[in-house]
């Protein structure tokens, strides 16, 4: 039996996996220091600044923190003068921060699983936490050049961040966050998004690629059909949260062995109040017939391993685990694998 | 080109700056005031909302266009009737509580105010209370929509259309929902009058809704 890890690969590589790979069961996201030295939000905790001077809450009950954007909590007040307001947050940190932060990295079974460095927000999110997404998405027509000059500035801020991350921590893979669409539409038009996208995100992923990541996987559960291309063009080997209205089989058809897919269980179908185990195996029996096991990999679209109802992501693990069993005569217990990782 | 044409073309390009002389050059010319708001503005952000379920522009383009209008209106206004601008009435408009999206709920809000409605936006997290207090403080209100993006905060969707179905007042208003995990089934199940998939098709259901 191929390890998770190896099993990933050979799906990514559309060659001879044993197996569907098992949602995250061959990622393990890991932190790097900089996620300590700004504040993360617990559920229920309410306007807290982090580093960037963004307000976030996290309300219970939903997936994540949120920016609040009252306009006195906006940070950007005036776009023209965004030097203004903006100030990036150092990254100097001490060996110790970094080797503490290694230790993690250390105790991850790399014959398993990658070790992927979890980055996020991305650009475009930085930029609509920032200024307030009506805003930020207006400014990207109305004052072009200073979004050119505040992606630019985001952009050496992440290379200096993918620096650290590189040199001492030595991931194999990167799990980076940057939602650029809704569940059925692009926030933008492909060619905006190129204008202002695919040179600095070549940039990162360039960079993280020339220094040992061997996978980038790039978050972001929604729409976004119409930027494979530059998806492929800006080093993604993984496009990770892709949802059913993509239609993913198409996808794989055309772009398969250039890029690969992991998703197509969408929140919604199965994490709701009243889930159900015959649901959640449901979906993933009908995901998994639809796109098969070549450039695709089966996995909840929230980005990272958990869900919003608790039990709902272990429901879809078993559900895979038995599928696994029924088509490839898979013993669940005999692999390998390391124990999952819950995150959410 | 006609004058009302210049300030609908500029609507439509989002042209904030230049949309306030073009309607003041069109006042100048002795163009009928209704005739620029119906025309020059409402007509062209029925057809911006096209564009965008059609997929030929998107958020963005949208935004700046609905932007531009209100610029115009601005200029327009004193030249109206009062009320004018809000003649299909009052629409009050809410992400429900524990939902902190706004980006749809404001899309919709701008694609509504441009079909001639008036908003009374509560911005997002709003509990069932505030919506009702909001009712009774604006009890012209036609229209109540709610937008949830969350599988979460369903339920506080589904308990706010209770309450308003319960209220005395129900019968006096129309409720829509929106919103990623929504479907018009569950619009249906919970008991609200309209659904909608996009901010373009919730200012034509609003339309709709008030002749009905």
């Amino acid at each position: 039996m191929l390890t998770p890890k190896q099993n990933m690969l050979e799906v990514i590589r559309g060659g001879n996996p044993d197996r569907i790979v098992n949602q995250y069961e061959a990622v393990q996201l890991l932190m790097h220091p900089f996620m300590f030295s700004s504040p993360l939000l617990q559920p229920g905790q309410e306007n807290v600044v982090n580093a960037w001077g963004v307000t976030n809450t996290f309300p219970e009950g939903v997936p994540g923190a949120f920016p609040v954007h009252t306009p006195d909590k906006i940070v950007v007040k005036d776009i023209e003068d965004w030097k203004e307001y903006v100030h990036a947050p150092s990254l100097k940190f001490t060996q110790d921060q970094w080797d503490m932060v290694k230790a993690t990295y250390d105790a991850v079974d790399g014959e398993q699983s990658f070790k992927a460095a979890f980055v996020a927000p991305g650009l475009f999110e930085q930029t609509h936490h920032l200024c307030e997404i009506s805003n930020a998405l207006m400014y990207y027509i109305t004052n072009e050049d200073e979004m050119h000059d505040l992606i630019k500035y985001l952009t050496e801020w992440e290379l200096e961040l993918a620096e650290g991350i590189c040199s001492n921590l030595h991931p194999d893979a990167l799990f980076h966050h940057d939602d650029w669409g809704g569940l059925d539409s692009t926030f933008m038009s492909p060619a905006m998004f190129e204008d202002f996208f695919v040179e600095p995100y070549k940039q990162i992923y360039g960079y993280y690629h020339s220094h040992g990541v061997e996978l980038v996987i790039h978050h972001s559960d929604s729409y976004a059909a119409t930027l494979v291309p530059d998806m492929i063009e800006m080093g993604i080997d993984v496009w990770q949260g892709c949802m059913e209205t993509n239609n993913i089989p198409e996808l794989i058809k055309k772009y398969g062995g250039k890029i690969s897919f992991m998703g197509g269980i969408e929140n919604r179908a199965v994490d709701f109040e009243n889930w159900t185990d015959e649901n959640c195996e449901a979906v993933v029996r009908r995901v998994c017939e639809e796109c098969g096991n070549k450039y695709f990999i089966p996995c909840i679209a929230q980005g990272g391993p958990g869900s919003v109802y608790p039990g709902v992501y272990m429901s879809l693990c078993n559900a895979i685990d038995k599928l696994n069993a029924e088509k490839y005569g898979i013993d669940a217990a005999q692999s390998t694998r390391l124990p999952w990782q819950i995150m959410f | 080109m006609s004058k009302i044409t210049e300030v609908a073309e500029l609507v439509e390009k989002g042209k904030a700056k230049l949309v306030g002389p073009a309607v003041q050059a069109a006042l100048d010319e002795g163009c009928d005031p209704m005739d620029i708001l119906n025309h020059g503005m409402i007509d062209t952000m029925t057809i911006v909302g096209d564009k965008f379920k059609n997929g030929e522009i998107f958020v963005p383009e949208m935004l700046v266009a609905a932007r531009a209008m209100k610029k115009g209106v601005e200029v327009l206004k004193p030249h109206l009737a009062s009320g004018s601008t809000g003649a299909n009435g009052k629409v009050i408009i809410a992400t429900v509580s524990g939902d902190l999206h706004d980006i749809g709920k404001n899309l919709v809000a701008m694609m509504i105010e441009s079909a001639g409605f008036e908003v009374v936006d509560l911005g997002v997290d709003v509990s069932t209370d505030k919506v009702i207090e909001a009712y009774k403080e604006n009890p012209d209100t036609k229209i109540i929509c709610l937008s949830a993006l969350l599988t979460t905060t369903m339920p506080a969707m589904k308990a706010t259309v209770t309450a308003l179905n319960e209220s005395d007042f129900r019968s006096n208003i129309k409720v829509m929902v929106g919103g990623a995990p929504i479907t018009q089934e569950f619009a249906d199940e919970i008991g609200a009058d309209g659904y909608s998939e996009d901010a373009a098709s919730a200012a034509s259901l609003a339309k709709r809704l008030v002749a009905a």
